[in-house]
């Protein structure tokens, strides 16, 4: 089990840094394009990638945000409980999540499969195949759904076993 | 539907789920039981065109720029040097901590993360130099929440992308009630250390020679700061653009205080993509809710409930003023202006009121937020970074910087010009 949620977090860690890498090299691209409007060439197409970076690092960092248990919880209540009620809110959190991952890579799917059919082109000068683009993002919610069913299904095993610390380690809350 | 809302968000909040999650579950059951039609068909659309924004990719590297700073020591630098300006005032090394943190909020857009900054240079002096611990981290975490009024502020861009304003204006708006504010605190810090010299600790004296040594410390915040700022206004960047800029000349300072390393830069990259995602999940989920309740009318519902009030437009602006004061003790910053932008914003513009002004009255309403108890992030952070000491030491420490804060609230009601002057003139 603790194998299952190492790995996932490690693929997460993973995922972390090849965002940040794109965002890297996303600043070196819009500092290309300034460069050049002041030497009056227009490339004009940072705006347009940026925005393509930013859609795919929200739907992976997602993922690395919640194996980092980042998202932001309001736990006054819950951290009013003990150790087993605590680890009912973590898993009502959880399936909270994992029922909105779902739903949304469900509902993100078809946009992707119309870009596909229809050949989509963006609407810019870079005329970029939207396929491209879009399939990164899907693939992120697709793992988002993922990575939170398999936590969840982890967590209630856990939680059966009455191994609330392991609980509280993997999804619980930042406590001060 | 508006009863749903609200109890549906406390209620579903209570349950700990997060915060950007129950958006997303308010935003089916408005589909599941309100609307006439099929919302959330749609939605793997509003997930693409609301994340396929350039604008925000300002928020990751406003982000990378504060943590790259921190990484590389020029935090403490910065710290010293002010020290070295402002510490003989009644209050001391506390004026310090206000100076550095409108300082960082100049180049930082997070309030935590400037609080946060703050607090990691300065406790260590607290404890060797004997300061009362209440007021002075009081004063790091109300200046910390600087951060998100004086520009560049990811909550103003947020702000911007979610109401359609435009966020340079909003930046510009934020200019003069951010720098008041810090004057202010340094009023209230001086006032009371007078009153109660205990409170405060030893005043520091510096030569002028330390002094104009220490400005060149001051050298690396200031050259980042112009020039973020100044691209921006000379015409060169846009805001996202300009913050490409910060990330620059932020490598480049660490480079120059041999700060950088690969973990370093692996650090600071992997901090980034965790606080981007987890604000951007609030974003989408506020997105989304967004057009629910637009679909599904709540504009009109809205409307007609407060024309049944028939109370004039500034008691409606009191009464939006005093809900969020109260959900901001139990919400934090983004969170809350999120997920009262889609409801409240619609109302104030067709109050006659300016978006951009009630921005900044927003803005200055959730700091305020970060610091009132239960749920005030910033005291948290800042309570974190000592040894030891109980949370209410920073609660009752922020206090005088909360009243400051409702003055200033007051005055810009009172005189909306404060935050418009900038805006409209330039």
């Amino acid at each position: 089990m603790l194998r299952i949620i190492d790995l996932l977090k490690r693929i997460n860690n993973g995922v972390a840094i090849a965002a940040g890498l794109v965002l890297l090299a996303c600043v070196l691209l819009i500092l290309i394009d300034i460069l050049l409007r002041e030497f009056g060439i227009s490339f004009g197409g940072s705006e347009e990638i940026s925005g393509y970076v930013m859609a795919s690092v929200s739907s992976w960092g997602v993922c690395y945000a919640l194996t980092e248990k980042a998202h932001v919880r309001i736990d006054v209540i819950r951290n009013k409980g003990k150790e087993a009620a605590r680890s009912i809110f973590d898993l009502v959190a959880l399936a909270a999540t994992s029922y909105v991952a779902v739903f949304a890579a469900y509902h993100v799917i078809p946009v992707v499969e119309k870009t596909l059919k229809r050949n989509s082109l963006a609407n810019t000068s870079l005329e970029t195949p939207l396929i491209i683009p879009q399939a990164i993002w899907m693939a992120g919610w697709i793992w988002f759904a993922v990575t939170s069913c398999v936590l969840l299904v982890c967590a209630l095993v856990l939680v059966i076993k009455q191994k609330h610390s392991q609980v509280n380690d993997m999804i619980g809350t930042e406590t001060e | 539907m508006l009863p749903f809302t609200f109890f549906g968000l406390l209620g579903f909040l209570a349950l700990s789920i997060p915060v950007g999650i129950v958006l997303f579950l308010l935003a089916f059951g408005i589909d599941a039981f309100f609307s006439p039609f099929p919302l959330m068909r749609g939605l793997g659309q509003i997930l693409w065109s609301s994340s396929n924004h350039s604008t925000l990719i300002a928020i990751p590297l406003f982000v990378l720029i504060g943590e790259i700073l921190l990484r590389s020591g020029v935090a403490q630098k910065t710290y010293s040097a002010l020290n070295a300006w402002v510490s003989w005032l009644p209050g001391g090394l506390i004026h310090a901590n206000i100076a550095t943190a409108t300082m960082f909020s100049a180049t930082s857009g997070s309030s935590v993360a400037t609080a946060a900054t703050v607090a990691t240079v300065a406790t260590p002096q607290a404890e060797k130099l004997g300061y009362d611990q209440r007021l002075f981290t009081g004063s790091i975490a109300a200046g910390g929440t600087l951060g998100i009024l004086i520009p560049p502020s990811i909550n103003l861009i947020v702000y911007g992308f979610l109401t359609e304003s435009s966020i340079p204006k909003l930046f510009l708006a934020g200019i003069v009630p951010g720098i008041s504010m810090a004057l202010m605190f340094m009023i209230v810090t001086v006032i009371i250390c007078s009153l109660w010299p205990r409170l405060g600790g030893p005043k520091q004296h510096s030569t002028w020679k330390e002094k104009i040594v220490a400005l060149k410390s001051l050298l690396p915040v200031l050259l980042l700061l112009f020039s973020i700022v100044g691209s921006i206004y000379v015409g060169w960047a846009t805001p996202t653009e300009a913050a490409a800029v910060g990330v620059l000349i932020s490598f480049i300072l660490a480079m120059a205080y041999k700060a950088c390393s690969k973990k370093m830069l692996m650090d600071s990259l992997a901090g980034t993509v965790r606080i981007t995602s987890m604000i951007m999940m609030v974003v989408l989920g506020a997105y989304v809710l967004n057009f629910a309740l637009t679909a599904a009318g709540v504009g009109r519902t809205l409307q007609m409930l407060l024309e049944g009030l028939g109370l004039s437009a500034l008691a409606t602006l009191l009464i939006i003023v005093a809900m969020y004061i109260v959900l901001g003790f139990f919400i934090e910053t983004l969170s809350l202006m999120v997920a009262t932008i889609p409801i409240v914003v619609p109302i104030i513009v067709q109050l006659g009121y300016d978006k951009i002004w009630f921005g900044i009255l927003m803005i200055i309403l959730v700091e305020m937020a970060l610091i009132t108890p239960p749920v005030g992030l910033n005291l948290y952070v800042v309570n974190s970074a000592r040894k030891n000491g109980k949370i209410s030491d920073v609660v009752v420490g922020s206090l005088p910087y909360v009243g400051v804060m409702i003055l200033m609230i007051i005055l810009l009601i009172a005189y909306p010009s404060i935050s418009l002057y900038l805006p409209t003139n330039f």
